[in-house]
């Protein structure tokens, strides 16, 4: 896969730079922060691009970065990696885009087998989140959904975990040990359960519709 | 205070809290102490943990244990990465610094589980005002009261003036600690629970 990077920390950079050469990727364009990675990617192609969040332009160079390549190059995926994991940023990158783009703790990438799964999801088309924060977003949904969770079993509750970090029902079902079809039938009880409903069977729109109904106020 | 040299250099970090640094230099102090966790301790540790994967990938497949030592040390890493985290959030949460007030609180609401109801511009108030106020509020969060809580802010001439309904009289002491050293004030209405209204000076 051909990777382009932006990231201010020099220790960091050189690190990420290496792994992405041993897990077999070309690293395409390296930067210090997003205006000079925009300006190295005119006329060269990536397939990912990978953003620190907190990076020049100051205060959140990534996020301001990763909309000018969408623009420019809305096939590119996106790939943010950042030192926190919070959801106000989550929804911030969904506001982006909802499709071939990521969010995964920094250190949570350290392994090219990690590293390729998350770029080749991103490739795909697939929205990435970091288990951290997906499994925070489960436990500790806003308001009132805390009582709508309470009607999912355990088994359910794993499912929508898993698929909270973006995961395909294949995903989710060699995760969790179990058949897809048996995955299906959870995800069809889940949305029954909590009242959701999703035109399409398009992995990333479902997960979507998940992460939206966590973040969300209960109007009733 | 004025920032003791020592303190940017390295070694000793004076614990700031009640009763060491207080007024107006302590949270900027604080800010400046979450962004030298991030830039510093907190980089080095992310990079070490791609240093151990670069490590692992030329380990012989065969060796289990050996694979197995490295993930552990990666877990580790982690583990550490997040006790730093914990340590940048009681500092002054990067959210606040980077976000603002609203987005700070919300996730703070979000992560105590307490209801709140926030109307809070987007606009700035500085750091100091917003560490107080922010602060301010995570404490009173902190005690889980019952019912919900509005959160109202807004600027007021210099100030940024903070309404907050829904919590027990005690509470007014957290706003008193945070605005008064800044020269701010804070007024008590209503029973129990009251509505506070709780004045800092943005300087």
């Amino acid at each position: 896969m051909r990777v382009a990077l932006a990231e201010d920390g020099a220790l960091f950079r050189e690190g990420l730079q290496m792994l992405l050469r041993a897990a077999g990727h070309e690293v395409v364009g390296c930067a210090a922060g997003g205006d000079e990675l925009v300006a190295m990617l005119t006329g060269v192609h990536a397939d990912v691009a990978v953003l620190d969040i907190r990076m020049p332009p100051e205060p959140d160079g990534g996020l301001v970065t990763a909309e000018r390549l969408r623009a420019l190059y809305p096939s590119m995926g996106l790939l943010f990696l950042s030192h926190y994991a919070e959801s106000h940023y989550l929804m911030r990158i969904l506001d982006i885009g909802t499709d071939a783009i990521g969010y995964r703790l920094k250190e949570k990438v350290g392994s090219v087998e990690v590293l390729t799964d998350t770029l080749d999801r991103i490739h795909d088309g697939e929205i990435v989140i970091e288990p951290v924060l997906a499994k925070r977003l489960v436990e500790r949904p806003r308001g009132d959904r805390r009582n709508a969770l309470g009607v999912l079993t355990e088994r359910e509750l794993d499912v929508l975990r898993v698929m909270a970090e973006g995961r395909s029902n294949t995903g989710i079902a060699a995760q969790l040990y179990v058949t897809p079809k048996a995955v299906e039938k959870h995800i069809a009880n889940i949305f029954g359960k909590l009242g959701l409903t999703t035109e399409t069977t398009q992995q990333h729109r479902r997960v979507l519709a998940v992460l939206t109904y966590l973040r969300s106020q209960d109007a009733g | 205070m004025t920032v003791d040299p020592a303190c940017r250099d390295g070694d000793a970090v004076p614990p700031p809290g009640p009763g060491r640094v207080t007024g107006w230099s302590q949270w900027s102090q604080r800010r400046g102490l979450e962004r030298r966790l991030h830039d510093g301790a907190a980089l080095r540790v992310s990079a070490l943990a791609l240093r151990l994967g670069l490590v692992r990938c030329r380990l012989p497949e065969d060796d289990v244990e050996l694979h197995a030592a490295v993930d552990g040390m990666q877990d580790e890493l982690h583990a550490v990465l997040q006790e730093l985290r914990g340590i940048a959030a009681a500092l002054y949460p990067p959210l606040l610094d980077e976000a603002g007030l609203g987005p700070a609180l919300r996730e703070e609401a979000d992560r105590r589980g307490v209801g709140v109801t926030l109307d809070v511009p987007d606009n700035r108030f500085g750091a100091t005002a917003e560490g107080a106020a922010y602060f301010a509020v995570a404490a009173s969060l902190a005690a889980r009261p019952a019912g919900r809580i509005t959160v109202a802010a807004h600027r007021d001439g210099a100030d940024l003036l903070l309404r907050v309904h829904g919590v027990p009289r005690a509470h007014a002491a957290h706003f008193r600690e945070g605005a008064e050293p800044l020269g701010g004030s804070v007024g008590v209405g209503g029973g129990d629970p009251v509505t506070i209204t709780a004045r800092f000076p943005c300087g």
